[in-house]
């Protein structure tokens, strides 16, 4: 295969005028698993296989993908067309930050990657994990879906970059609908890993941790009151502080974002309190964790806000170039049907030395959230997590679980009010959406805010 | 080799199967600050293999219409069939039915290429510009052109072909150090006929009142949700409950719900993928069934919910032609083609000016978050406007939370409009009003 990658662009070389192209191509083995209430509903092999070009030409994009391999010299001809079609009527021409040209082979880390796992052994798995979560009497209904793959992907681009990676990942979402009386509560658990195999399910979410947290999480809505309206302390535990981190000043952290969000005039300024500190960074067991981005340009740590300071924020080259910085692997995109654009990969915010009970202790009424199902943020960083985990605070200690709210907030606003930050750290895994689909984990420690989050 | 070879080569390794092919081509244009930035042309073919044999399903999927390939694919849906355990609640695929008359095609949206589009792109940019302090932050047009062929052992032969165009701004204001909220508008359709004036007008229009910013108060008022407003709530927090899936597993608060009111005689709701302003006028769902217009809630009354085939001859009665595949798992579930909410008789202007003190909603965030199992929602208004004396004041932002079945009876108007929204397939809503609900000021 890439012999054939490489003729093809050697031809385009020879036959186009463009500053870069880009050849990505795909090939990947998968497995997805459904299984609704004893029935798998979904039992799929999945051959996935195709071609990504993106050309650069005249100062701007083209981009055409393709599953007819006979055809690659006609859909690098069309990307190329549409670039100089475009070109035509931009104005800012774009250019990409000069990076080195990498040769390199992307090896697993997985110890036991899926494709060597029989399937046998997958369904027994999931068969085993709905057992455990309608052992419980109020469980009515669960939807476990499973997903794997196996495959490789290869870049290259005319700038000399080749790099070949052994492609894999595992998945699992968990939906579970709890009723006792006419009450009913739904919760959901997501877990996936791009470095662990297999070993994910036997050593670090084995079934039965998973159902537990699936039915802590269903019982606590059950039994949960209806929270009071307004603006009241909050201890947010790792995933809600995590989808904070993501979603409401993340994506202003995405360079393609920032220039229309209210970060672009706040960077090198203060914007929280010294010790908060967040990240995109490779975290162990993140699932935006990867070598190199889709660009070729190898995945750098940054922070995003240093000691309560705005400093850096996500880029790919075209962004990097246009803000006179170096790209730092962000580029990512969802499979060979899509261009890479600037994505999160990993983000964090960062521990520090509190402890829980302190952060708790001189509460007299309060809120603690634990866990999150759906959130999302606008460009002005006013978000909103809907909470499907939280209980309240009175006089210093954790009491009555509360059901169906969700908080909200201004985020950079939010960020002023935070009092505390933990020394504990947790992680979450997800798939972030931002016209494609993206692999992400999200995550920090525990931390308080007094004010600047409205719950109800 | 004719298609209908390749049911009978599967046929000699399952009792049933099913063959779904998708071809898709789309093209489109990016707008990124103030200017288009990239051109593109997706081409894909996608195959779904879902054989049944001993009551085990095996299901294949593969990114090709190659017919050598689909016969690999059969193979392996076969071994991964016999891999599976028996699911003893199978009956039998679908038979097959009488189709409604397709709408007539738009052929010219097949071929168009991206520079349509860079064009129109460049027309609606230019146009938004003209007005002070505005950034076209992004957006969107396009084409997408599908043709798609269900074939099953049982006689199914449906294919379809058709193409929708589209187009999208999202708008930022940015004057004296304040930054709007995003906002967008859009204009989608069967043809090449988009109305790029009328998405930047309206965008604009929404944009200069989100500059003037005005408190909202923790109060009872009342609310109009605007049409993508709406949608996006009722399709989190009700829609889902309408599934003949979930009547049988007995998770839809709307179980003993049939001939009951749910709202009143202002809200009917309907799913028919051909009504006339329909942009997915599919005469087939993806098994096959063919369509129908189905009413689900009468003048306030629910009428009933909505079957794929498994789980209609679960529960002994017809599919009502709403199978949908996800071509990333192969999987149907049961969803929507076109969801009509019936007009009302006032214009939204009407609306807006009988009101002395309440709220116009454009957008909410978290409706995804909503819990479609209750009905309980808890939301962000944004962008939304404050309405004082009969007029839109400035934008506010504010929380609503509640339950979908005690929002629905307070309905006290529809609007005449209504608008068509890429959404799920398509849907066709107008604006609703409601009074007292409770709302959660910032």
């Amino acid at each position: 295969m890439e012999d054939r990658l490489e003729s093809v662009l050697n031809w385009a070389l020879e036959k186009f005028k463009a500053e870069y192209i880009e050849i990505r191509y795909e090939n990947v083995n998968k497995n997805t698993l459904e299984l609704k209430d004893g029935t798998f509903t979904t039992f799929a092999g999945k051959g996935q296989m195709g071609v990504a070009i993106r050309v650069l030409a005249d100062g701007a994009w083209g981009f055409a993908s393709t599953n007819r391999l006979e055809q690659l010299e006609n859909a690098i001809e069309s990307a190329y067309k549409l670039a100089r079609a475009t070109a035509k009527v931009k104005k800012e021409k774009i250019q990409l930050a000069e990076v080195k040209a990498h040769q390199d082979i992307v090896k697993s880390k997985m110890k036991v990657k899926p494709r060597e796992v029989p399937i046998e052994e997958k369904v027994e798995r999931l068969a085993e994990l709905e057992g455990l979560l309608k052992a419980d009497k109020s469980i009515k209904s669960t939807w476990l879906r499973y997903e794997d793959a196996s495959g490789e992907k290869i870049l290259l681009t005319n700038e000399g970059t080749k790099i070949k990676w052994d492609l894999n990942y595992v998945w699992q979402y968990v939906w579970a609908t709890g009723k006792e009386g006419e009450k009913l509560a739904a919760a959901r658990d997501e877990v996936g890993a791009v470095e662990h195999g297999w070993e994910l399910f036997k050593e670090r979410e084995p079934n039965e941790e998973v159902a537990k947290r699936v039915l802590r999480k269903v019982h606590a809505q059950l039994q949960g009151v209806v929270p009071k309206r307004g603006e009241f302390p909050i201890v947010a535990g790792p995933i809600v502080v995590g989808i904070i981190a993501h979603e409401a000043l993340g994506h202003l952290a995405e360079a393609d974002l920032t220039i229309n969000s209210p970060f672009k005039d706040l960077i090198g300024r203060e914007v929280a309190p010294e010790h908060v500190t967040m990240s995109e960074r490779i975290v162990e067991g993140g699932f935006g964790n990867d070598r190199y981005d889709d660009e070729g340009v190898p995945v750098k740590d940054i922070h995003i806000i240093e000691n309560g300071t705005l400093k850096q924020i996500m880029l790919n080259r075209e962004y990097a170039h246009k803000w006179g910085m170096e790209p730092n692997g962000h580029a990512r995109a969802e499979n060979y049907t899509y261009p890479p654009i600037i994505r999160m990969r990993n983000t964090i915010f960062e521990p520090r030395d509190w402890k829980f009970e302190e952060m708790i202790e001189d509460i007299k009424f309060g809120y603690y959230v634990v866990d999150f199902r759906g959130g999302q943020a606008q460009l002005n960083s006013a978000f909103q997590v809907g909470v499907q985990e939280g209980y309240m605070i009175e006089n210093g200690e954790i009491t009555k679980p509360i059901r169906d709210t969700s908080i909200s907030g201004i985020a950079i606003e939010a960020l002023k009010k935070i009092s505390a930050v933990g020394k504990d750290f947790g992680l979450e895994m997800g798939r972030c959406g931002k016209g494609q689909s993206a692999f992400v984990s999200s995550g920090g420690p525990h931390m308080r805010f007094d004010g600047g989050i409205i719950i109800g | 080799m004719k298609m209908e070879e390749l049911i009978r080569f599967g046929e000699k390794f399952f009792d049933e199967l099913e063959i779904a092919i998708y071809k898709n081509r789309d093209a489109s244009v990016n707008i990124e600050l103030n200017e288009v930035s990239s051109s593109m042309l997706r081409e894909r073919a996608v195959t779904v293999i879902r054989g049944v044999k001993g009551k085990k399903l095996g299901v294949s999927i593969i990114d090709t219409g190659d017919k050598e390939k689909i016969k690999e694919a059969i193979e392996r849906a076969y071994k991964m069939a016999k891999l599976n355990k028996p699911d003893e609640k199978w009956t039998s695929l679908p038979e097959p039915g009488k189709y409604r008359e397709p709408r007539k095609v738009d052929k010219e949206l097949k071929e168009v290429s991206p520079d349509y589009f860079v064009d129109l792109a460049r027309e609606g940019i230019s146009l938004a510009l003209e007005e002070q302090g505005i950034v076209v932050a992004g957006g969107t047009g396009g084409v997408e052109w599908g043709e798609s062929l269900i074939m099953n052992s049982h006689g199914v032969n449906v294919s379809q072909e058709g193409g929708g165009a589209f187009f999208y701004l999202e708008l930022v204001g940015m004057r004296e150090g304040r930054v709007t909220p995003g906002i967008f508008d859009f204009d989608a359709k069967l043809s090449l006929n988009l109305n790029v004036e009328e998405v930047v007008r309206k965008a604009l229009q929404k944009v200069k009142w989100a500059f003037n910013v005005k408190k909202s108060k923790t109060e009872e008022a009342r609310v109009i949700l605007e049409p993508w407003a709406i949608s996006s709530l009722l399709s989190y927090a009700l829609f889902p409950a309408f599934s003949g899936e979930k009547l049988v597993k007995g998770t839809t608060p709307l179980a003993n719900k049939v001939n009951e009111s749910i709202s009143n005689e202002l809200l009917t709701i309907c799913d028919d993928p051909l009504h006339e302003l329909s942009i997915n006028p599919v005469i087939a769902d993806d098994e096959g069934v063919p369509t129908r217009k189905n009413v689900l809630v009468e003048k306030g009354v629910f009428n009933g919910f909505i079957w794929d085939n498994y789980w209609a001859k679960l529960q002994g009665v017809e599919s009502t032609g709403n199978a949908k595949r996800s071509l990333a798992t192969g999987g149907i579930s049961i969803g929507f083609h076109n969801v009509i909410i019936e007009k009302g008789k006032k214009s939204l202007e009407d609306l807006v000016g009988e009101i002395d003190h309440g709220y116009l909603v454009d957008g909410f965030q978290g409706a995804h978050s909503s819990n479609p199992d209750n009905g309980n929602f808890a939301v962000v208004a944004n962008p939304a406007f404050l309405i004082k004396d009969g007029e839109v004041k400035g934008s506010t932002v504010f929380m609503m939370s509640g339950n979908i079945y005690e929002l629905l009876p307070s309905l006290y108007e529809v609007s005449k409009e209504q608008r068509v929204l890429p959404f799920e397939g398509s849907m066709i809503v107008p604006a609703m009003a409601f009074e007292n609900v409770r709302i959660a000021g910032k």
